[in-house]
């Protein structure tokens, strides 16, 4: 009688108690009871976890420091072997201008006193269009600037995007306004901003940027890009 | 303006009526005449100079946009300083006659010349466009328009209001249940002592030696004895009720649905991807290409954020937070300092070790938008969480599950409704899915009639559901 008494008790105790775990979970700051903490939070690194402790071991210089930080200086990711994307990945050979220091942040660039952005002018786009690529280049550039610039831009790159639409945002001009700039001055901008904008280059590769270039001269000329069907030559000439 | 008008007719009447009483007795209708005629003429005038005002203001309205825009806002500072006054503040500054304008056209001859322009020059590091183009009456318009503006200053709700009231609601709440609780215990005591002392007191007047060493527990022992089969079916059902709550709660083990760590900085989603339209892909721009959906790194915060500091208190607060972050001083030009902080998010969406989940492959390859696991976002007010399975349902365009979020479950079973891209064996995406369709083809054309028995080849019947996919 008294055993029996004393396993209903204990089972009343163990479940009072879940309960009371269970409860932990109402707090939003509380994932719940895990099975495995462990696993959750393992020695493994993870991106955006706190590894100031694993495992009850404290270690200060990695507290809270691991999160969202900006890839060194001069890093490429690997882009496997093929010789034109690799030539087309390496670090971009323009500088930042000493000035953008304080206007653009630029931690870590090189900078330079010349002015590299009037030197961009001539630079030619490295992603050559012809006839067979063209079309999927202007689709990747269509995906790629209403992911990252249309916001702002307009979809139809006229500078109302939903955020000068909203009134949040002002100043963005319209890509008609541009038509004397080279395709490597628009390269530049993007990469390391210009104006309000800022630098694109941690957000975007090399060959993504050449590929809006690409898009964005289609909104000043509708046939840009365009070939004629007979022949593989480009009717209309880059500006 | 009209009693302006009015006074000036009624001056003009006068004259041709004193005129034409002394000299010539002019004719009523002849005097009528030229009356209506000057009126024409005032009436045209009057016209042509609202027009050309009108025409000014329009030019100004059109050069400062397409011109001035980029860099300058009317009323705050950006790239370059705000130019709303530009001109009151040159002259109050000391600057020489026409300095302004030789500014726009060339700022480094204006700095040459006037030692007001040079010491505007160091505002920035950014030097100033040139626009030998303009014109000085274009450059008066332009000031005339932007002169002409009036500020709004909207009123925009502000941040955690709602949030706060709700909390502030519900802590209410536990305090009536605690007042309550203690209100009972207090009532049970009183009453249980009145008994007591009512007992003893029948006992004295009978006569009977009331058993003042009969504890609570005994009285307890005791009625319990005489009720004993009520009393055991009572505690068979208390302990029964127990074991499933017990077991219901057991089940909760490792669920994380409603998971909304605090964060940092208050991030409402519903201003940033529902108000102002920016795609998910572009804080989270790693989602295309690698394992996780990555968080924005402090300058993707700051390429809006240089220029959008808030509009209310609350507002302001928390971006001060990304400016503190990003080492930005956001006074006058606005520029870098170079102090950097972290900016440390918690980790919403953990998912073990011993899953894989690759963000890329479902985004890019599978096609899959982000509101089928996360969400619509673009209504979420408050900080990012793990939204209940009956939310995601809710959802527009979503694949309807029943099994909770980030679970096992819930994996599989959107394995086995979803279609691998859109449609039977799409092969748009890069030709991926091509070789496993090419060998069913060629191999195995029984199984492929089997997948397409229901019309759509699922990630299931490619592989979806092996082990080794997830777990390795």
């Amino acid at each position: 009688m008294k055993m029996k008494f004393r396993i209903i008790s204990s089972i009343a105790i163990a479940a009072v108690t879940t309960l009371m775990f269970g409860s932990c979970a109402s707090d939003p700051d509380s994932s719940g009871l895990e099975y495995m903490p462990d696993m959750y939070r393992s020695p493994a690194i993870e991106p955006y976890v706190d590894y100031g402790e694993v495992k009850g071991r404290e270690n200060t210089e990695l507290k809270l420091k691991q999160s969202a930080m900006t890839p060194p200086s001069g890093t490429i990711p690997y882009y496997g072997t093929d010789s034109a994307t690799v030539a087309l990945m390496m670090p971009y050979a323009r500088k930042a201008h000493t000035s953008m220091k304080t206007t653009h942040g630029m931690y870590g660039a090189d900078l330079t006193e010349v002015n590299e952005y009037d030197l961009a002018a001539s630079d030619k786009n490295p992603l050559a269009l012809d006839s067979e690529n063209s079309k999927e280049i202007f689709a990747t550039g269509k995906k790629l600037f209403s992911a990252n610039c249309a916001h702002c831009h307009g979809a139809k790159g006229d500078g109302n995007g939903p955020m000068v639409l909203s009134g949040a945002y002002a100043g963005v001009p319209d890509y008609a306004n541009l038509t004397n700039l080279g395709d490597g001055q628009l390269f530049y901008s993007i990469y390391y901003g210009k104006g309000m904008m800022g630098a694109h280059n941690p957000i975007l590769d090399k060959k993504e940027i050449w590929t809006l270039v690409h898009y964005i001269r289609k909104f000043q000329d509708a046939d840009y890009g365009t070939f004629s069907a007979a022949e593989n030559v480009e009717v209309v000439e880059a500006h | 303006m009209n009693s302006h008008i009015s006074t000036k007719f009624a001056f003009v009447e006068k004259c041709f009526f004193d005129v034409g009483l002394t000299v010539f007795y002019m004719k009523i209708s002849s005097s009528q005449m030229f009356r209506d005629l000057s009126k024409w003429c005032f009436g045209a005038l009057t016209l042509l100079l609202l027009t050309g005002a009108f025409n000014a203001q329009a030019q100004g309205d059109a050069l400062f946009k397409a011109k001035c825009a980029t860099c300058h806002q009317i009323f705050k500072d950006g790239t370059g300083p705000k130019l709303f006054e530009a001109r009151q503040k040159w002259s109050d500054g000391g600057a020489a006659e026409g300095s302004i304008f030789q500014w726009v056209n060339n700022w480094s001859n204006a700095a040459a010349a006037d030692p007001y322009a040079q010491s505007v020059s160091t505002w920035s590091e950014t030097a100033m466009t040139a626009f030998p183009d303009l014109s000085k009456e274009q450059i008066t318009s332009i000031f005339d328009w932007v002169d002409s503006q009036e500020e709004v200053t909207a009123a925009v709700g502000s941040l955690g209001g709602a949030g706060g009231a709700s909390v502030e609601q519900e802590s209410g709440l536990g305090w009536v249940w605690i007042v309550l609780a203690i209100v009972f215990v207090v009532v049970i005591l009183a009453v249980g002592g009145v008994r007591r002392q009512l007992k003893s007191a029948s006992a004295e007047m009978e006569g009977e030696a009331f058993d003042d060493e009969m504890t609570y527990t005994d009285e307890l022992k005791q009625w319990a004895w005489s009720n004993r089969k009520f009393v055991a079916l009572g505690i068979v059902a208390v302990v029964l009720g127990l074991l499933v709550t017990l077991f219901l709660s057991l089940y909760s083990i490792g669920l994380v649905e409603n998971y909304q760590p605090s964060q940092p900085i208050a991030f409402p989603h519903s201003v940033h991807a529902g108000t102002n339209g920016i795609d998910c892909k572009y804080c989270h721009n790693s989602v295309t290409k690698s394992k996780t959906a990555g968080l924005p790194t402090v300058n993707v915060c700051m390429n809006c954020h240089k220029q959008v500091s808030g509009t209310t208190p609350e507002q302001q607060e928390q971006i001060q937070k990304i400016y503190d972050a990003a080492g930005y001083d956001p006074s006058g030009a606005g520029k870098y300092t170079g102090e950097t902080k972290e900016i440390v998010w918690n980790k919403v969406h953990v998912l073990p070790d011993h899953v894989y989940f690759n963000h890329s492959q479902h985004v890019e390859v599978g096609g899959v938008d982000c509101k089928q696991c996360h969400g619509d976002m673009a209504s979420m007010t408050e900080t990012a969480k793990v939204q209940t399975v009956e939310e995601l349902n809710k959802v527009e365009g979503n694949i309807q599950l029943t099994k909770t979020t980030l679970t096992m479950g819930w994996c599989i079973e959107c394995h086995k409704e979803k279609e691998i891209s859109n449609g039977v064996l799409d092969t748009k995406k890069d030709g991926y899915y091509d070789e496993i369709h090419k060998r069913l083809m060629d191999g195995d054309k029984e199984l492929y009639g089997k997948y397409l028995e229901d019309g759509k080849v699922t990630v299931m019947e490619l592989g979806g559901w092996e082990c080794a996919k997830c777990h390795y």
